[in-house]
């Protein structure tokens, strides 16, 4: 089993490889389209220092909390994009019956589909939370937790797009629901949990959980609290679960029209 | 002139088609609406304190209004279809047809901005007066002439728009020029008046194409009074001269170096 899981995230690894390699046979692109990324999140900056210079406390947090905010929904939308770039292309694979080629191979279906590709400006998302993390003050305990932190967000975004377009597998196209979905999470993750209240602060709990995924992450990295770690860490695995057993209970339904095409 | 105006026509056609998906969009708008909202409610101590010469409820409806602005304008995927035709060398199917490139993509572009237009502003305004329960004070004419202007803003931003994408013919893939370009009109001319920033930046701005795609229409909304009406007008037909001129110039310079392999 272990060796398996083993095998499997082997795989996963090389095809990442391969989608940097193919990316970068044009250097200049992809180098201009990291770099632009980190300059285009760094123009919200001045968003918030005038905001700042209006209050010194919004909804409880300073200029550099929130910065550290930005740079983890910054670094985890990063993971999403860079690693699993197909997930939020997996309505229109679903429907336009490209899985047949991903049911031949002997491994995991899923992990398969969503790690052919890479999004080069996911990595400018990437640095640019670690710049972030930088100018908030980098220690090597914040540093583990900031990159533990992304890695959870990301598989939490990644899930939760792949369980609404698995939606597909059911009501045809889910596409529109699902980059709604993932609108949502990014939204309310680049401001403040504490401006919300009432119902809202519990729908950023459970329904959209950007509470999980961004606010208690912030919060541990500002007071270290090893119950709201734990809750992370545990919502986490179970999304990603929720995410392969949704997966594959659809992919009982999958059907295509035997589309001919070929995979190099 | 007739042709464009078929080709605005049609897409229209076409966009009717797809209302649901304009609808389902507006859920995104909704939202960010309700965050503003719930930020600016965090950021005024008291409704009728004055930050920057603006009280909550105007510094809310500026913000409804860029956002409307800012959802019928955006052009991500117009950009990239540009980008990708010229990537691709798509673009030379459009050289022996009997239309512009620029003229067939600006019509094609306008005819979803008017259908966004038609449900993000009449929803939008509704929106925003459900949430604050007032409404600026503007007589008949004065909204006319800041529809004007939010025409004559959507007209700029997709000119500008038009030269990025065309800007691939230099740079090969001109898609992260969108990205500053995009996120520089949001950050300096959705989020808040420009007035809440330094004067060095405002004088930036005031110059900038934030000014007439942004900034001019919804302070006029907010705020309307014929001087500045009249200085965003005249600034308008500034950009919208030069930014025609430069799509031109970027075109034809452009297609004269344009080496399509193969087909």
């Amino acid at each position: 089993m272990l060796m398996e899981v083993k095998n499997q995230i082997k795989i996963s690894l090389l095809s990442i490889k391969y989608a940097i390699m193919r990316e970068m046979l044009n250097k200049i692109s992809f180098i201009t389209n990291i770099v632009f990324m980190i300059i285009n999140n760094s123009t919200f900056i001045i968003q918030w220092v005038v905001l700042f210079s209006i209050k010194n406390d919004i909804g409880g947090y300073s200029l550099n909390e929130v910065l550290l905010l930005w740079g983890l929904a910054s670094s985890s939308f990063g993971v999403s994009r860079f690693f699993f770039k197909k997930a939020f292309d997996l309505s229109t694979t679903i429907n336009n019956g490209k899985l047949d080629s991903y049911l031949v191979q002997p491994k995991n279906v899923l992990l398969s589909v969503i790690t052919t590709d890479v999004e080069p400006s996911a990595l400018g998302d990437m640095l640019y939370g670690y710049i972030v993390l930088l100018i908030y003050g980098i220690t090597f305990k914040l540093f583990l937790l900031f990159t533990l932190f992304s890695i959870c967000s990301g598989l939490i975004i990644t899930a939760i797009t792949i369980i609404f377009n698995s939606l597909s597998f059911w009501f045809g196209k889910s596409d529109l629901l699902a980059e709604k979905m993932d609108g949502f999470m990014t939204s309310f993750a680049t401001y403040p949990g504490g401006i919300f209240k009432g119902v809202t602060k519990w729908i950023l709990l459970t329904i959209i959980p950007v509470g999980i995924a961004n606010y208690m992450p912030v919060d541990v990295m500002r007071n270290f609290n090893l119950s709201y770690l734990l809750i992370i860490l545990g919502f986490t695995i179970f999304i990603v679960t929720t995410a392969f057993i949704v997966f594959y209970k659809g992919l009982k339904r999958y059907s295509s029209s035997n589309l001919m095409i070929a995979k190099i | 002139m007739r042709k464009y105006l078929y080709i605005f026509k049609s897409e229209i056609m076409t966009n009717i088609q797809y209302i649901g998906n304009v609808l389902f969009g507006f859920i995104g708008f909704f939202v960010m609406m309700f965050i503003f909202l719930n930020l600016w409610q965090a950021i005024y101590d008291d409704p009728n304190e004055l930050i920057a010469g603006y009280n909550m409820n105007q510094t809310i409806w500026y913000v409804a209004i860029t956002e409307v602005l800012w959802s019928i304008i955006s052009g991500r995927k117009y950009t990239k279809k540009i980008v990708e035709d010229v990537k691709t060398g798509n673009i030379t199917y459009n050289l022996n047809k009997p239309y512009s490139y620029i003229g067939y993509s600006i019509f094609n572009h306008l005819a979803g901005c008017f259908i966004r237009f038609l449900v993000y502003f009449i929803l939008g305004l509704l929106l925003v007066f459900i949430f604050l329960g007032s409404f600026p004070s503007l007589d008949i004419v004065q909204i006319l002439l800041v529809l004007l202007t939010i025409f004559l803003a959507t007209l700029i931003n997709t000119l500008l728009l038009t030269f990025i994408g065309l800007f691939s013919f230099i740079v090969e893939d001109s898609n992260p020029f969108y990205w500053v370009y995009s996120k520089l009109i949001l950050v300096l001319g959705v989020m808040f008046p420009i007035e809440f920033f330094p004067p060095i930046v405002q004088t930036f701005i005031n110059y900038s194409p934030i000014y007439v795609v942004s900034y001019g229409p919804a302070r006029l909304f907010v705020n309307f009074n014929y001087s500045d009406f009249i200085s965003i007008i005249i600034a308008q037909l500034i950009y919208l001269i030069i930014s025609f001129l430069l799509c031109l110039l970027i075109y034809k310079k452009g297609v004269k170096k344009l080496n399509v392999n193969g087909g």
